[in-house]
């Protein structure tokens, strides 16, 4: 039972970095319908270069993390016409197309990455990474990194950000719109092309800053995307997808469940876990945890 | 029109099952046996990706499970292949029964996910179980010969193709499931039943998937879950049905033989530059959806085709979200 | 309809054409399977390097001397893309088509075990520098060897060097990665922590490539004085950041290979020292030789030279693979190509090798559970010093004390 309050803790530090692997990623799919396989890939590139900045400049990589939007940003912008034209035009199926070119394009960055960076794995280094808090209360005790809790900060920030953009500005009443009914959006005055291109660079240089911050907590490498690709469609299938609010629930959900298996129960059986509870759930409740997912 | 094309493939198929009298290289006869199998794969997938409009990225579990029950069987319990592999392909089908009936209520996106969580959770459980070896793998008595795996996979893989093709092409149940997929509700009201129809569809693809997976672990002599039940067999599968043609028998065996001729070519001259090839390979896959969205059958001449895929025919869409003017809920 | 499968057919038949290989040459046809591309490509690029220097090194020497006369080697490599059933592929293309006299073999325990029954079937020699797992060596394949002892030989030495410190660990917390190599490694620091009567808390096998974070805060609460993991590279780099994370320091961290790949050291910087580790070779070795390389500091300087990344032992045993071979057939006079009956003969001399190499001896078990593997080397332990490997166990290999316990993270 002393445990309890650390493994909590760390299932929350687990679950922010869940959030924004993912939030970015739910609110794309949410106005352009496409499954972005590359999402990982994004995460990976945005963290090599804050690595590669970070050598450069020896600036602390949580203040890059701007310049790496900025620049991951436009990137996405100048991306999303080739995503539409997948999307658009009277092809079958468009969320598989969608699908399919973007796997292309994650096994096209992952090989160019190999090329580049070579197969090592790499850490960011930041000052944040040394420190932690120790606290103590009675019988109970927990530790809490510090490079983590900024990460929880960082992952609150970006979805109170997204939030306000959505709810209070004139930009996120034409993401609703398109996101609600594209055709009348369009009727209403909202430029589709033009806000899902917006939308898609935020969601890359998104992506890209989360990269960084993987770095900085975990490791970075060339073959990483995958394993974060995976999390990220699982996070956002639980939260129902495109349903941008249940995305902090279902993070901090996954990343208990896997906090408490491997404190409490065998850790051997997490992942299995984490699979089959998230496989579960869907059958419950088709539509993720709140049935509000498009 | 139709008994032409049947001509046609039993032609291909005569010619095919003399490939070893021609060819005696042993490493030539094995690619061909593995271009065989990933025909195999491919047109499985495509049952359900083509002619229901169901993703599944879990086609590699029912490869897995075939491969593993034959393997238990033939090495902890000493059985024969065959009745090992026609057994692995019968769990295939009992699992995508057990997986089928919550699944198949799933639409677009989440059933594909779902899926996908199903084959990790299998390959997670062969990892933890003892049984299967856990990471270990298992090691089948090797029994080398190029000529009886290359017959048994075209054999497997045929009988197959024809099924298909008659199932399909032929008989009502194609139509049916044709209907299911462009709109379920319309099909509710003509009296099918979309969910059996589904239901069977799957299986329909899973058993054989199962036994190509047995046929593959006696074949290679060693499995393991990061190569029978990793994303390899999906996303394979799926790139080379969506590069083929979706939706059509022929285009899944010609998407397959193309994509598998040029990994295996590259892979064997070009070695060195085997990164080169994955960023080739996406490359490829990435422009064939922008510039060939009905595959390469799409782009060959119309002449004496019915229901292949044409610029005016749609592939499979309506069971999932459409871009233009979707109806959100969020 | 039928232009379209037509068109697949010649396609498909196009690349075949076998290449016919001439059959008189004055040089020795050495096949390479290896994981270039894929999830182990990290791994297989080290063996790639191992075996390039030493092609290279014995080209340079005029190549092989056999009755007088010197024959060069040519590498011919074909990739297992990290994947056993391509492994067996690649192993099958170069016997028939490229039609090598031997071959050097794969970096990871499960290609390996795949390609083995394939080089039985045609009777070829392989020699793997790299794969480690105990499991290949009970299959007891006559035509593949290994130039790296099992995990649970090298493993056990590791946790014995701990034990004999002062004060010794009393109490350990040992997990590893679901993985062949990581799980056997976990496995052989647990049973001999056991032998050395060191207590085990906890023991986990956990799936790969997880944060292991809250699996370390509890084991934080149990406060072990040694914390052991089976991992590979990255995960090695995300335990330590944890343990940094929680703030908790063992007396003592055992991990195995990767612990002495470069990137360790380049990701941790100084969070790296003092992290003990299980190795057959250092940089630093002192070892004698005759064949291409005097010591096993001339190997890493050529090595450094040569790739501008130090070498490890994987690196190293890959190496040594290709001497074993050199060795075998100076001895049996074999001249390319070489024959199926002297390709037997080859067998017989491989496991009559008994050779003091740079990378110190080389010798195959010929029999029980370690058949075929290298049983000549001795264990290392080493430790991180300095961002510098170091042995510090066994005693008579040692070249620096053990520090020991580790310095608290925030007090480096």
């Amino acid at each position: 039972m002393e445990l309890l309050p650390q493994a909590l803790v760390d299932g929350i530090m687990l679950g922010a970095i869940y959030i924004i692997i993912a939030i970015g990623f739910s609110l794309v799919y949410g106005v352009m319908h496409v499954i972005d396989f590359a999402v990982g890939e994004w995460i990976m590139l945005g963290g090599f270069a804050g690595f590669y900045l970070n050598e450069w400049t020896h600036v602390e990589p949580m203040l890059l993390l701007p310049a790496v939007f900025a620049v991951f940003a436009v990137v996405g912008y100048l991306f999303q016409p080739l995503i539409h034209r997948v999307l658009s035009g009277h092809r079958g199926n468009p969320l598989l197309m969608g699908l399919v070119f973007t796997f292309g394009l994650s096994l096209m960055f992952r090989g160019l990455a190999q090329t580049f960076f070579g197969f090592y794995s790499h850490s960011v280094p930041s000052r944040f990474s040394n420190g932690s808090f120790f606290l103590q209360e009675g019988g109970f005790s927990m530790t809490v990194s510090s490079v983590r809790l900024a990460g929880l900060l960082y992952a609150l920030l970006i979805t109170g950000i997204l939030h306000y953009l959505l709810k209070h500005t004139d930009f996120g009443l034409g993401v609703r719109a398109l996101a609600q009914n594209r055709d009348a959006a369009g009727l209403m005055g909202v430029n589709n092309k033009r806000t899902s291109a917006y939308v898609y660079g935020i969601y890359v240089g998104i992506s890209a800053m989360t990269g960084v911050l993987i770095g900085m907590i975990l490791s970075l490498s060339a073959k990483m995307g995958p394993d974060y690709t995976i999390f990220a469609f699982f996070v956002v299938v639980l939260a129902g997808m495109g349903y941008l609010a249940g995305v902090p629930a279902a993070a901090f959900l996954l990343g208990i469940i896997q906090s408490f298996f491997l404190i409490y129960l065998d850790p051997g059986y997490t992942l299995l876990a984490v699979f089959a509870i998230l496989y579960t759930i869907l059958l419950v409740s088709p539509r993720g945890l709140f049935g509000k997912g498009v | 029109m139709k008994d032409r094309r049947l001509l046609g493939y039993l032609f291909v198929f005569a010619a095919t099952l003399l490939v070893p009298a021609v060819v005696h290289d042993t490493f030539l006869l094995r690619v061909f046996t593995e271009a065989v199998m990933w025909i195999g794969l491919a047109v499985t997938f495509d049952v359900l990706a083509g002619y229901t409009g169901y993703l599944n990225f879990g086609h590699s579990a029912f490869f897995g499970i075939g491969a593993y029950t034959t393997a238990i069987l033939m090495v902890r319990a000493g059985w024969h292949f065959a009745p090992a592999a026609v057994l692995g392909g019968a769990a295939a089908g009992i699992g995508a029964l057990i997986a089928g009936f919550p699944t198949l209520r799933l639409r677009g996106a989440y059933f594909a996910i779902a899926t996908w969580a199903l084959a990790r959770a299998i390959q997670q459980l062969v990892l933890i179980m003892d049984v299967t070896g856990g990471p270990d793998g298992m090691r089948l008595p090797a029994f080398l010969s190029p000529r009886f795996f290359y017959y048994v996979m075209l054999g497997l893989v045929g009988i197959t193709f024809f099924a298909y093709w008659f199932l399909l092409e032929r008989a009502p149940f194609g139509l049916k499931l044709k209907a299911v997929r462009e709109d379920e509700q319309g099909a509710k009201a003509l009296g099918l039943n979309p969910t059996k129809l589904k239901m069977q569809a799957f299986i329909l693809s899973a058993v054989p998937t199962g036994i190509i997976g047995g046929v593959f672990a006696y074949w290679v002599t060693f499995i393991d879950p990061a190569s029978t039940l990793g994303d390899l067999v999906s996303d394979q599968a799926l790139v080379m049905v969506v590069f083929g043609g979706m939706g059509t028998l022929v285009g899944p065996v010609v998407g397959a033989i193309l994509i598998f001729a040029f990994k295996t070519a590259f892979w064997a001259y070009l070695s060195d530059y085997e990164v080169l090839y994955i960023i080739i390979l996406g490359a490829v896959i990435a422009g064939s959806v922008v510039f060939l969205p009905n595959g390469v059958l799409g782009v060959l001449p119309q002449r004496g085709r019915r229901n292949g895929p044409s610029p005016e025919e749609k592939g499979p869409g309506a069971v999932l979200p459409e871009t233009e003017g979707g109806n959100s809920h969020g | 309809m039928k232009k379209a499968v037509w068109l697949a057919l010649i396609a498909a038949v196009a690349f075949a054409v076998p290449l016919r290989a001439a059959e008189k040459r004055d040089f020795f046809k050495v096949g390479v399977v290896t994981e270039l591309s894929g999830d182990l490509a990290t791994g297989g690029n080290v063996t790639k390097r191992g075996y390039d220097l030493w092609a290279e090194a014995v080209n340079k020497a005029g190549g092989i001397a056999i009755g007088g006369r010197k024959y060069k080697v040519k590498l011919y490599y074909s990739d297992a893309q990290s994947n056993p059933s391509q492994g067996a592929a690649a192993a099958e293309r170069l016997i028939t088509q490229e039609k090598v006299d031997f071959i050097l073999g794969p970096y990871s325990s499960g290609v390996t075990i795949a390609v083995a029954p394939v080089v039985e079937k045609y009777k070829v020699p392989m020699i793997t520098g790299s794969a480690e797992s105990p499991l290949i060596w009970k299959q007891k394949f006559l035509y593949t060897f290994g130039t790296i002892p099992p995990v649970n030989f090298t493993g056990a030495a590791a946790i014995q060097t701990l034990a004999g410190l002062s004060p010794a660990p009393k109490t350990a917390v040992i997990f590893g990665s679901n993985d062949t190599f990581s799980k056997a490694t976990a496995e052989a620091f647990e049973s001999a922590a056991k032998k050395a009567g060191i207590k085990v808390l906890k023991f986990n096998i956990v799936p790969a490539g997880q944060d292991l974070t809250p699996l370390m805060s509890a084991a934080k609460v149990l406060n072990p004085d040694l914390v052991a993991f089976g991992g590979h590279d990255e995960e090695l780099i995300k335990l330590v950041k944890s343990l940094r994370q929680i703030d908790f320091t063992p007396k003592a961290l055992l991990m195995h290979y990767g612990v002495t790949e470069p990137a360790f050291v380049e990701a941790l910087g100084k969070d790296a020292n003092q992290t003990f580790g299980g190795a057959v070779w250092t940089a630093s070795e002192k070892t004698k030789s005759k064949i291409l390389w005097k010591d096993s500091p001339t190997y890493a300087a050529a090595a450094m030279k040569a790739f501008h990344v130090p070498a490890d032992y994987t690196q190293a045993g890959s190496s040594a693979a290709g001497i074993a071979f050199q060795v075998a057939l100076e001895k049996i006079k074999a001249t390319p190509p070489i024959s199926e009956a002297k390709r037997a003969e080859l067998i017989k001399a491989l496991e009559g090798v008994d050779v003091e190499t740079f990378y110190g001896r080389v010798k195959f078990a010929t029999e029980g559970d370690y058949y075929h593997a290298n049983v000549g080397l001795n264990p290392l332990t080493i430790q991180i010093q300095g961002g510098k490997v170091v042995v510090v166990g066994p005693k008579r290999d040692a070249e620096a004390k053990a520090q020991y316990p580790m310095t608290p993270w925030d007090k480096r």
